[in-house]
């Protein structure tokens, strides 16, 4: 159709330019006339307590303060945080016992950094020394820090709501006996010839994106809810605080500033709710909050910890003919992501092989620590962890090839889903996994690293993983998209996917630039929350899957006025009419034909003719639209090969190469795909490695900055191999299929067999210390 | 909690050392004395210090002197900072474990601000180039309204934190002792990632006579309230033939001389165990490369 | 004394205000001259968001100095690296390798490559990853990074600008 397509180009992000010269504006670069700022006084010694009382005064009298609010200064409505309430039918969200228990200010401390009250002052300076005159006298109440201390029967009662302090298990009515899965699995394990079982414990692990949370909110005099966020949902944010300010939607003006890193802790509200209170306090006055890297411990969510208990049984021959497994997470302080992350970790666990029957039971508890939520992967680097070493943990007892048997006991195209019911559309596993071990070299290594017996030993392993592309159908799946033609031709993009820095914009782009044929920078995206339609947001490995197919659908509409158009102009009928460089061209007879430009030109500057009447053209501008709800959810799967070497005198691990092989349908910008799989590493790599936020015996936590929490470094990564393997899915639009979330995933498990590998001994709890390591060998 | 803002403080800019002493008398223990920054400003973010002075070095001339004399050692002003060690060709022909330690502390920023003797002075059991300096053998030059005097680095850390250092005296030099054609030394580490601080480190200075050590320093961090000497340890190496039944008896030697604790970095278990394979790798090191 | 009239040199530029001592280099240059290209990560020195360059060299943290520390001295951004509107090729680098995601690492990991390359113009891939420590990204697992640095390193090494260049420090 045209000389230059975009997809398949690895196209340098729109963006990259203004970031690389410092221009790109993050919510903290915003510099309003008259601007106040905010300080969210939070309570440091205590991880549960009550507030006996709560004296303001002489922090009111800072010269500079400009107000101080207290529980009862702002609303009393409670809220949640997380936005699943919107992703659910309202029958649904009842089922699955999602609650609101989240205040702005709170007077009852339910983990260390909780909110107590809030200072608006004319500099942050100000509102810093005011905040050191606050006085909170509080009563301490016993701290619970893990589902097994909070469901003890005479622990306090979180809610009232959630006895037992469980705040989620998988509801009755949907899940007959609590649990998901197919087939009777006491029957079937009762058949295996050999049963593996263990409890694997999860770590609390941090999204730590660079830019720490910042916000500006202001009610101005029109009477509008300003909102300056990096929120990766704002298309929800906005009904949220709509509703918690009892504001209509058209009164919330929710303006995404850059996102300087979501990985999931954006997924929702964290700040926006106290930022806001304190604006309506000020009205016509910006105010700006700024939160410190400590802080975004302590306010902002994290992955679930846990335990995951799973019981494998096989045959001699490798049949798995049952799985049962239970997670049981700690949800921290607040419901959230309660219900979400304990059903996908499931999800991903029953999606993987062809079990005989499999049961899977998952619950969250209420605990003192930071609320627990989303975190890129939702679930899955949990379930890789645990499923992964047992699997391996079974090949090396059957002495079956752990690569064999994946590929022998994968679900593949047809086999029903991690949504059971909706059957995979495709499946290149299989080539990943050659792919990938011929990469590492599989065989040889795996026999090389046998018998060893010296200080240093190595290892491969490898890991499987399936996901999904946006989450329908358990979870609403809706973006819309506005094409508008200007009078030149070219093009206006509105749409409220957000960019987090994967490339997503760059990418919708370089979808509609070939689904017009037109050059990319004739296009601008809008990202305006007025302007555009609604969008859930950017989780779920969805935005180039769902936001795609809305932008083709929407460039489709405007290609059929075109054609309406040229059919009208030209005498020609429709079915006679295509598009070739920028025109719409007759196939019948080639010089019968009108150019793109022409016809927008013509629908805008439509002018009557005094004498007769007649128009040049068919008059109107011309929009595309399209309010798309995806047919299905395309899930990509994955492999990874690990090697490592282990000092066995000193317990360290080191990740010498990954392979990472991905089912990515078809990549429209495998640049990106790959820094998608490569930062993904980095995370999972922490995760089984060294990242665990941990908490005293009083609740209080122990490693709230980069000090005490460590992520691997540039010296501490491997060398990383990508394989993008497309084979495009039937159903996708342009048979792509997700990777962001695929990212943390698969180096989670890979890892952990490979040290399997190289020293006999499996571990059980994440992150595999040198601590770990040298207390395993020693036993 | 942690704050965005530094608190606020009197800035005190004296313009010469005899200045420095006359404030630092006047405000006893009031002060705070600004070099390097890499550590007073964060613990002021913490709110670990609120000095309502804080004395900056910057506008005096001189205390930026990093000087070899054989015969003599070297002589480190109390504003070098660490990234100047790398830089200076006679720290890494006379003293290896200074230089591992200078190359391995933080990171290349840190290493451009902090200085070598404010990682003296903090005192802690982590503080890599103090480690080194420990096993190199050194004296803390103390300038007081009495004049000066001379602490030998034995003797000056008291404690977690604490020196021997006064509230009314100004640290200005470090003189590291010389070294032969027979010395040798090396330093290493154990850290989570690469970047981190150490959870343990341990650095040696050997006098050797071919294969035997006739006189031994060894010195480990991470492994009780301020750097360690395991003079104990030294006992058997020195006059002993170095080979790799010594190295075990030695490594054996250091796990029972060592009190460490459980932190966030590390365990105790772990750091006892580990403290003497990472001795012997060191002494392997030190005495590979004389 | 509790504030100080200073004069801050910052991409070349003379700027003459007054500050309260204890206010860092970071909220000089956010702040009160509203350079926002520099950003706060950490507050502690460890994630590098707030890298600049001291005399066209040296990289430190902005939010370990305090702005009265740094008079005299000639300060860079990435504000700086731009020169008439054309970018710097380590600017190039990290556009066209993919180095850049969320963005909010970059001007610091920029100017921290401007100082590398500045030590050590063809520094290995060791060098370079050594060289970025202190300086932590979230997105990309570092791989495009380094690659950038090398292919900066290479560009730069090709112009014959191994003064870093564009710079006007």
């Amino acid at each position: 159709m045209n000389a230059k397509t975009y997809v398949g180009q690895s196209v340098p992000k729109l963006d990259a330019r203004e970031k690389a010269t410092g221009q790109a504006i993050y919510a903290a670069d915003l510099n309003l006339p008259g601007m106040l700022y905010g300080k969210i006084v939070r309570c440091r010694d205590f991880a549960h307590a009550k507030v006996l009382k709560l004296d303001l005064s002489e922090a009111a009298q800072v010269p500079g303060v400009v107000k101080v609010l207290g529980p009862k200064d702002v609303t009393q409505k409670r809220y949640n945080s997380g936005v699943l309430d919107l992703m659910v039918s309202e029958g649904l969200g009842e089922v699955l016992g999602d609650i609101e228990d989240q205040h702005i200010f709170t007077d009852y401390v339910r983990h260390q950094g909780d909110a107590i009250c809030g200072i608006i002052a004319e500099s942050e300076e100000i509102a810093e020394i005011a905040a050191q005159k606050v006085k909170v006298f509080y009563e301490a109440l016993p701290v619970y820090l893990t589902a097994e201390d909070s469901s003890r029967p005479d622990a306090i009662q979180f809610d009232e709501r959630k006895p037992g302090n469980r705040a989620f298990q998988l509801p009755e009515q949907m899940f007959p006996g609590n649990a998901y899965g197919w087939g009777d699995v006491d029957a079937e394990m009762a058949k295996a010839d050999m049963v593996f079982e263990e409890t694997f414990t999860l770590p609390k692990v941090k999204q730590c994106q660079m830019e720490t949370h910042s916000y500006v909110a202001m009610y101005d005099q029109t009477g509008r809810l300003n909102c300056w966020t990096s929120t990766q949902m704002p298309k929800c944010v906005q009904p949220k605080l709509a509703r918690l300010f009892d504001l209509p939607i058209s009164r919330v003006n929710l303006v995404s500033t850059t996102i300087g890193g979501g990985f999931g802790v954006r997924l929702g509200m964290i700040c926006e709710p106290e930022t806001c209170a304190m604006a309506m306090a000020v009205p016509g006055r910006p105010v700006k909050v700024q939160l410190t890297r400590e802080e975004d411990w302590l306010a902002s969510e994290s992955r679930h910890p846990g335990k995951y208990w799973i019981k494998l049984g096989v045959k001699m021959d490798g049949t798995p003919v049952a799985l049962d497994a239970r997670f049981m997470a700690s949800t921290g302080a607040y419901f959230t992501h309660a219900s979400g992350v304990p059903f996908t970790t499931g999800s991903w666990l029953t999606g993987m092989y062809k079990y005989g029957a499999v049961r899977y039971k998952g619950e969250a508890y209420f605990t003192n620590q930071a609320p627990s939520g989303a975190f890129r992967g939702y679930g899955n680097p949990q379930t890789n962890f645990a499923l992964e070493q047992i699997v391996d943990r079974a090949c090396n007892a059957l002495n079956i090839d752990p690569v064999e048997w994946r590929k022998k006991w994968h679900k593949g195209t047809g086999d029903d889903g991690w949504c059971i019911g909706v059957p995979f559309s495709s499946c290149a596993l299989d080539e990943c996994l050659d792919r990938g071990a011929k990469a590492i070299g599989w065989n040889e290594k795996r026999a090389k690293y046998a018998n060893q017996t010296g200080v240093k030993r190595r290892g491969v392993g490898v890991s499987v993983m399936n996901h999904t592309s946006g989450a329908m159908p358990m979870l609403l799946e809706h973006t819309t998209c506005t094409v508008k033609m200007n009078e030149d031709g070219s093009v206006v993009l509105m749409i409220s996917c957000s960019d987090m820095g994967q490339g997503s914009h760059t990418v919708l782009k370089q979808i509609a630039a070939d689904a017009l044929g037109m050059p990319m920078d004739e296009i601008h995206i809008l990202n305006n929350m007025d302007a555009s339609g609604f969008d859930i947001g950017s989780h779920a490995s969805r935005t180039t899957y769902v936001g795609g197919g809305a932008v083709i659908k929407a460039c489709e509409d405007v290609k059929r006025q075109l054609i309406e158009r040229a059919s009208i102009r030209l005498g020609v009928d429709k079915e006679d009419l295509e598009f070739k460089e920028r025109q719409v061209v007759a196939r019948s007879d080639a010089s019968k034909k009108l150019s793109v430009k022409e016809i927008c030109h013509s629908g805008v500057y439509n002018f009557t003719n005094p004498a007769n009447g007649e128009t040049n053209g068919v008059p109107g501008q011309i929009q595309g639209y399209a309010s798309h709800f995806p047919s299905h959810n395309s899930p990509p799967f994955g492999a990874c090969f690990a090697e490592v070497e282990v000092d066995t005198e000193t317990g360290e691990v080191k990740v010498l190469e990954l392979v990472i092989a991905h089912d990515i349908g078809r990549a429209i910008n495998p640049m990106a795909v790959e820094g998608q799989l490569e930062g993904g590493a980095h995370q999972a790599l922490g995760m089984i490695l060294t990242e665990e936020t941990c908490y005293n015996d009083a609740g209080l936590c122990r490693n709230n900055s980069f000090t005490d929490y460590k992520m691997l470094g540039p010296v501490d990564m491997p060398r990383i191999t990508t394989i993008l393997v497309e084979q495009p899915d039937p159903i996708a639009p342009m048979g792509i299929k997700s990777v962001g979330e695929a990212g943390p995933v698969n180096p989670v498990g890979a890892t952990a067999n490979a040290i399997s590998h190289a020293l006999g001994i499996m571990f059980t709890e994440a992150p595999i210390t040198p601590e770990r390591v040298l207390k395993a060998l020693n036993q | 909690m942690s704050s965005r803002v530094l608190p606020q403080f009197d800035l005190l800019e004296p313009r010469n050392v005899a200045d420095v002493i006359a404030l630092l008398s006047q405000h006893e223990n009031q002060v705070s004395v600004l070099a390097g920054g890499t550590d007073l400003l964060v613990w002021a973010y913490i709110e670990k210090n609120k000095t309502p002075y804080v004395l900056s070095l910057s506008a005096i001339e001189g205390l930026d002197h990093l000087d070899y004399v054989a015969g003599e050692g070297l002589r480190i002003g109390a504003k070098v900072k660490v990234a100047q060690l790398l830089k200076h060709p006679d720290v890494a022909k006379h003293y290896p474990a200074l230089y591992q330690a200078a190359e391995n502390f933080a990171t290349p920023q840190i290493r451009n601000m902090a200085t070598v003797m404010g990682n003296v002075l903090r005192a802690s059991p982590a503080g890599d180039c103090s480690c080194a300096i420990l096993a190199l053998g050194a004296k803390v030059v103390l300038q007081g309204p009495a004049g000066q005097r001379l602490v030998d680095i034995d003797d000056f850390w008291v404690s977690y934190g604490v020196t021997e250092r006064q509230p009314d005296e100004l640290a200005v030099e470090l003189r590291i002792d010389d070294t032969s054609s027979s010395t040798c030394s090396a330093f290493q580490r154990l850290t989570r990632v690469h970047e981190d601080l150490s959870k343990l480190n341990v650095a040696v200075r050997l006098e050797m006579d071919q294969d035997t050590c006739k006189q031994a320093r060894i010195a480990m961090g991470c492994v009780g309230p301020t750097p360690l000497r395991l003079k104990k340890t030294e006992r058997l190496l020195t006059g002993a033939k170095i080979s790799a039944e010594l190295l075990q008896q030695v490594a054996a030697a250091a796990r029972e001389e060592v009190t460490p604790i459980d932190d966030q970095r590390s365990t105790a278990e772990y750091r006892r165990q580990v403290s003497g394979v990472i001795l012997k790798r060191v002494i392997e090191q030190a005495v590979a490369k004389s | 004394m509790k504030t100080k009239m200073i004069t801050l040199c910052v991409n070349g530029k003379d700027h003459r205000f007054e500050v309260p001592v204890n206010r860092t280099l970071l909220q000089a240059l956010r702040d009160d001259l509203k350079l926002t290209e520099t950003k706060y990560g950490c507050g502690t020195g460890e994630c590098g968001g707030c890298t600049v360059l001291m005399d066209g060299k040296d990289s430190v943290c902005s939010c370990l100095t305090l702005a009265v520390e740094a008079e005299g001295r000639h300060i860079t951004t990435v504000g700086g690296m731009t020169h008439e509107g054309e970018l710097h090729p380590i600017q190039i680098a990290f556009i066209e390798e993919g180095a850049v995601q969320c963005g909010y690492c970059t001007p610091g990991m920029i100017m921290k490559t401007a100082s590398i390359l500045a030590n050590n113009p063809n520094p290995t891939e060791e060098e370079i990853r050594k060289g970025l420590d202190g300086n932590i990204c979230r997105c990309t697992g570092y791989e495009k990074i380094v690659q950038a640095v090398r292919r900066a390193s290479v560009m730069m090494d090709t112009a014959q600008t191994r003064k870093v260049g564009g710079m006007r420090a």
